[in-house]
Order: C-alpha cells, then sequence, then structure tokens
C-alpha cells in the first residue's frame, strides 16, 4: 500500500513541475498562435536566477517570489521587441526565431554560470522526510504538488472568474473580433507571454532544489511539455492538467513497472489519445 | 590581368615577403613552424564540462612550456567545438588535420564521437591520444596503432572499485546505468567482477539519458534492501540522482558506488555527496610533490581545484612532449616508435605504455567524498590504490585475468 501511495506522489510531484511549464507553452499558443520553442529556457533561467537569489539572501523563499516576475518581464521585453513582428509571417518564421532565442539564452547562461551544475538546498523546514502512515516522503516533494495544485486553480479561476480573464480567453477566440470590440490586442499578447514565461520561471526555482540548475534543463523539460500539450490540447488550462498528470503517471510508473519501457511510454500514450482525438482532450476541433 | 600575369605576380610577392622575413622566423619555418595539437573538443552542449576541463588543462601546459616549446618550436593548440556529436567531431578532425596540418588529435570528449574519429586515423597518418574516453572497445576491438590511451578506462574504473568492494562487508548490490553504451557496459562489466568477488547483484534499472525525476529508481532501489547502489550514469544524471536519493534519505540505507566520482558532482550535489564512493581517475589530492605542485599551478590559473579530465589531459601533453623530444622530431611513426613501451612521471605516479595495445598502465583508486574544511567543496579521499598490473585488461581485451 505504501508503495502504491508512493508511486502516486511521485506522479503527482512530476505533474506539479510539467503542469507549471506547460500551462504557459498552451496559453502562448492558445493567444499568440506561436509554438515557443524557447519556452523551456525560460525554465532553465528560473532555476538560475533562483540558484543567484539563494545565494545572495540566503533564503529559499525570496527567489520563489522575486525571480518569476523578472523572468516574466524579461519574457515581455524579448516578445515585444522580436515576436511582435513576424506574427504575420509564416509559422516557419516564429519557429527559427524561438529556436534561435533558446540558443542565446542558453549559450549566455553558460557564459554567466559555467559549465558545472548549480544546486539549491530547500529551506530547513522541507527538508527532511515526512511520515504519512507507514510512508516517509520528502517534504519538498509535498510543497511542489501543493504549489502545482495552488497554481492550476488560480490561473483557473484567473481565465474563468475575472475580466482579463475574459479579454484574453477572447483574444484566443477570435483576435480580429476582439480587436474590433476594443480590445488591445498587442498588449494582451505581451502581457499573456510575460505571464507564460513568469510560470516556467516559478517551475524552474521550484525544480532547482530537486534537479540542480543545469545547462540543456529547459531542452529536457520542452519535449515533455510539448507532449503535455499535444495530449490536453492546445490552448486548454484544463488540457495542460489533464496532460501533465497523464505524462507524470506514464513517466513515473511506466520507469517503476516496466523500466524497459521507460523511454517510450509516454509517446504511446500520446499516439494513443490522438487516434481518438487528433485534437487532444480538451482541445477544440479545428 | 590576366589569370596568369595575376599568378606570376602573386608568386613573385610571395617569395619577396618570404626573403623579407626575419631570419629567426625563417628558421622556425624550415623545421615545420609550430608543433600543432587540434583539439576536436565538445566546448557546448550537455557534456560541454568535459570539453572545457581538457582546455583548461591545454592553457596550463601551454604556459609551463612558454618560451621552452617542444624541439625548441612552439606549441599551437587548436580548438574546434563538436557539441558532443559523432559526426561533428569527424568533420571537425578533418578539417583540423588538412586545413591546419595538425598531426596530434586530442581532448575528444564522449566514447562515440573517439570510436568516430579514431577510425579514421590510421587514413589520415595521425596520432588520437584519449585522455577522456573510457570505452573499452578503443584498446580492444577497434584499436590501430595510431591510438594512444593515456587515461584510465571504463573497465579499470570499473575494476578498481571491484577490488575493494571486495574486501568490503557490502554484499548485495543493484546496479544503476544510463541506457547507452557506457552505462550498460559499465554495468556489465561490474557485474561480472563483483559475482566473481562471490557478492550478489540484486537488480538492474537502465534509466533513459537525461532523466529529471529519479523518484522511481529511488524506490525500488529501497525495497531491493540492497547495501550499495552501483551508478553508471553520466555528470548530470549522477548529479540528480545524489540530490533526490539524499531527500529520500536513501543514501543513509544504500551507500552510493560510483563508476567515476569526479569534483563536478561533489561541487553541484555538495555535503549530500558526502560518504559516496567510487572509482577515480584522477584524485586531485594525491600527495605527490609533482601533484601538489601541479594542483597549485592549476588552482593560480584557474581559480578552481583541476576534476579528473584536467589531471589526465595534463598528463597526456606532458608525456606527447617528452615522446617527441625523445624521438627528435614530430614525424608521426617516429613518435609512435619512441611512445611504445616508455615510460611517465605522471601527477600520482609512474605511467606506462604498452606496446601491444597503447594502453598507459597506471595506477588504479578508490576514493569516497569527504568535508574538508579547507575546500569549498566535498573533495576524494583515497580509500585504496591498486597497482596498475591489478586493473589494467589483458591486451587488447576488456576482460582482467
Amino acid at each position: 500500500m505504501a508503495n502504491l501511495g508512493e508511486q502516486l506522489l511521485n506522479a503527482l510531484t512530476l505533474a506539479g513541475l510539467l503542469f507549471l511549464v506547460s500551462a504557459g507553452l498552451s496559453l502562448v499558443f492558445g493567444i499568440l498562435r506561436v509554438v515557443n520553442f524557447a519556452h523551456g529556457v525560460f525554465y532553465m533561467l528560473g532555476a538560475y536566477l533562483g540558484y543567484t537569489t539563494v545565494m545572495l539572501t540566503g533564503w529559499f523563499w525570496p527567489a520563489l517570489v522575486i525571480v518569476p516576475p523578472v523572468v516574466g518581464v524579461l519574457g515581455a521585453l524579448l516578445e515585444s521587441s522580436t515576436l511582435r513582428f513576424i506574427y504575420r509571417r509564416p509559422p516557419i518564421y516564429q519557429l527559427l526565431l524561438t529556436f534561435g532565442l533558446a540558443l542565446i539564452l542558453e549559450e549566455a547562461l553558460r557564459i554567466l554560470y559555467g559549465p558545472t551544475a548549480k544546486g539549491i538546498d530547500p529551506p530547513a523546514y522541507l527538508q527532511g522526510a515526512f511520515a504519512l502512515g507507514t510512508l516517509l516522503y520528502p517534504r519538498y516533494r509535498l510543497f511542489v504538488i501543493g504549489l502545482g495544485l495552488v497554481v492550476a486553480v488560480a490561473v483557473w479561476l484567473f481565465l474563468r472568474k475575472t475580466r482579463a480573464g475574459l479579454v484574453i480567453r477572447a483574444v484566443a477566440q477570435n483576435s480580429e473580433m476582439a480587436d474590433c470590440l476594443g480590445a488591445d490586442v498587442a498588449r494582451v499578447r505581451t502581457l499573456v507571454f510575460g505571464a507564460a514565461c513568469a510560470l516556467a520561471g516559478l517551475g524552474g526555482v521550484a525544480a532547482a532544489p530537486m534537479t540542480t540548475a543545469y545547462l540543456g534543463m529547459g531542452i529536457g523539460v520542452i519535449v515533455d511539455a510539448f507532449v503535455v500539450v499535444v495530449i490536453g490540447g492546445l490552448g486548454s488550462i484544463g488540457g495542460s492538467i489533464a496532460g501533465s498528470l497523464i505524462v507524470g503517471a506514464a513517466q513515473t510508473w511506466g520507469a517503476f513497472y516496466l523500466p524497459e519501457t521507460a523511454m517510450v511510454i509516454m509517446y504511446a500514450v500520446m499516439g494513443a489519445i490522438l487516434i481518438f482525438r487528433p485534437w487532444g482532450l480538451f482541445g477544440e476541433e479545428e | 590581368m590576366r589569370r596568369r600575369d595575376f599568378l606570376q605576380v602573386a608568386v613573385a610577392g610571395g617569395v619577396g615577403a618570404s626573403l623579407g622575413v626575419p631570419a629567426f622566423l625563417r628558421k622556425t619555418w624550415a623545421q615545420g613552424g609550430p608543433i600543432k595539437i587540434g583539439m576536436p573538443a565538445a566546448l557546448s552542449g550537455s557534456n560541454a564540462q568535459y570539453g572545457i576541463q581538457a582546455k583548461r588543462a591545454a592553457e596550463l601546459f601551454s604556459k609551463d612550456i612558454k618560451g621552452k616549446g617542444i624541439l625548441g618550436r612552439p606549441v599551437e593548440f587548436i580548438y574546434e567545438d563538436t557539441g558532443g556529436d559523432p559526426a561533428t567531431a569527424v568533420r571537425k578532425a578533418q578539417k583540423l588535420v588538412e586545413k591546419d596540418g595538425v598531426k596530434f588529435l586530442t581532448g575528444v570528449v564522449l566514447s562515440s564521437e573517439a570510436l568516430a574519429v579514431s577510425a579514421k586515423c590510421p587514413e589520415w597518418k595521425v596520432i588520437f591520444m584519449s585522455t577522456i574516453n573510457g570505452a573499452g572497445a578503443l584498446t580492444a576491438k577497434a584499436w590501430h596503432r595510431y591510438f594512444f590511451r593515456v587515461n584510465t578506462s571504463g573497465p579499470m574504473g570499473a575494476r578498481a572499485i571491484s577490488l575493494y568492494l571486495a574486501e568490503g562487508p557490502m554484499k548485495r548490490f543493484f546496479a544503476l546505468g544510463s541506457d547507452y553504451a557506457w552505462g550498460r557496459d559499465s554495468v556489465a562489466s561490474f557485474t561480472t567482477q563483483i559475482t566473481a568477488a562471490k557478492k550478489e547483484v540484486v537488480g538492474t534499472d537502465y534509466p533513459p539519458v537525461g532523466t529529471k525525476d529519479f523518484a522511481s529508481y529511488i524506490a525500488k532501489i529501497r525495497q531491493s534492501k540492497a547495501d550499495g547502489v552501483y551508478l553508471a550514469l553520466p555528470g548530470q544524471d549522477a548529479t540528480i540522482y545524489l540530490k533526490q536519493a539524499h531527500q529520500f534519505g536513501l543514501n543513509r540505507e544504500v551507500k552510493p558506488i560510483m563508476e567515476i566520482l569526479e569534483l563536478e558532482n561533489m561541487k553541484a550535489v555538495g555535503d549530500a555527496m558526502v560518504g559516496a564512493i567510487g572509482s577515480s581517475r584522477y584524485p586531485f589530492t594525491v600527495d605527490t610533490p609533482k601533484n601538489r605542485d601541479f594542483v597549485k599551478r592549476f588552482h593560480d590559473l584557474h581559480g578552481v581545484y583541476p576534476d579528473m579530465f584536467d589531471g589526465e589531459t595534463y598528463e597526456g601533453l606532458e608525456w606527447l612532449g617528452q615522446v617527441i623530444q625523445k624521438a627528435g622530431t614530430d614525424d608521426v611513426e617516429k613518435v609512435i616508435e619512441a611512445w611504445e613501451d616508455s615510460s611517465y612521471e605522471g601527477l600520482e605516479g609512474p605511467f606506462f605504455m604498452r606496446k601491444c595495445d597503447h594502453q598507459a598502465v597506471q595506477l588504479g583508486f578508490a576514493v569516497e567524498a569527504v568535508k574538508d574544511p579547507k575546500y569549498p567543496h566535498p573533495i576524494p579521499k583515497i580509500l585504496a590504490t591498486y597497482p596498475g598490473e591489478k586493473v589494467t585488461p589483458k591486451c587488447r581485451t576488456e576482460d582482467f585475468s
């Protein structure tokens, strides 16, 4: 029983991290219609800036609060200085641009931080394990599960219950009509892009105590995040939540019960879902 | 101007220019100019830390021989970034050989790159000096006379740690190797040797390269009730594993045993790594006068302590320099002859380049990561040292008698 519980918690931890990355990726696609290859790099940037903040202040919490807005502002600046000018071009331009940005940011981090991975310790009272009945589980992982849950609820409420969320959904559905009705589409796009980057940055800070901050972590996570978004449906937050849970479960349970298939099982699940719902679980048929 | 006229002018100009060059420079040209060493190393991508180690060693070596050179000729290093990709490595190596005219290639990082580049060296007639590559095949199935391995190979590392464990109290082991050639080979080699020592391997798993959550594997290792877990994971994966195993409290129950115990991991993992044991190809804490002096010079230049491949690459370059000096020329065939069956006093002890497969026979080390207030990160403490004959495989094989 303890074993099943542990596997469930492992899946939820991974799902929590994946959600923080994939939610932004999905939103950016929904609003900007851009497949953002640079998204993973903002996750990596969050982890490295988190490391710097912890080194400067000696605390973990400031990193969790300060870093996401910083990453968000940087993302918004990049959107308004580069991406904005090529929305009307064919998608290949956007692909090249975001891929190029990813390479530039990654090499910049290498020059600034050097090639060695940077480790952060979780805050003192999240170190060690927590007893859940007979099961001992690391406290920090429970925190990551909680964080993913809180952010998921917050993003969902924001999009469904606020006026700003309404405007965002309107732009996602039909940007020209929203423009005619007085929404500042360019501004919405910049803000959404920034917010998506901030979420990825938050994911990076949260991941750093588990995985350390390392070069290549952005590329690693973006592949999984794309699978999440494809399973859940592009542009849907509910889809990101469902997709994260499915990918988290496939990866952790696959590695435990069917280790030889650890690599393929996630893609097998994705393939199976695409056969029945090519637009993803929560996506809309176009 | 017609083409022929242009050529005539150009040739005349060239001759004139060379006559105008100061005599001392013309002298070096007559001898073939600087001795060029090509380094097609992974300087970007996820294995860049190893390419950077090779480069750091070359930088210190350049500084150390400044003014003297080799055979009175300056030494020039030419770096190319392979990104860790075998096809790119071959292309960059070919450029170094054909365009830059290097006769010596070194600094190649991944075994997959080394196998691809080394295969071309008999055709190019250049020496491939490995200072990093672990794959046993390089001095066995894939060996040729242009290939030299100065470093401890993967099977040699597995041998050293197996010898150490054979004498120890641990009985049950779990083996975790990355799902590619090096990880699988190491696990196989470890399993053979540890079973021969009447110990038991109770479980084996091969996580994919780049795994970022080891929780499932950690749960399995705990269930197996092993005394120790043998890890053949590349740099970053090992860092993540150790960090997470520490958070699960697993390191206290199941001792981590690393195929290679590197400073890179110790810096990133920090105190959570203390207590891990493993083999080391070059522990910078070896107490020889030569090494103490090297560590100081290295730290003065780079501001960090030398990791395994810093030390091994430096040794390779110094040895190569001595061999060229002994041969009295940088002619490749003559250098090969001079190198075979030659000895060298390395940083950690004596080296011998055996003729049969060009594997350098050298000491093997079992080390433990310990805390020392003098250093900003854990350091390798030497637990046991094994003589070269005990840790070097039979000629042109990966087996030990």
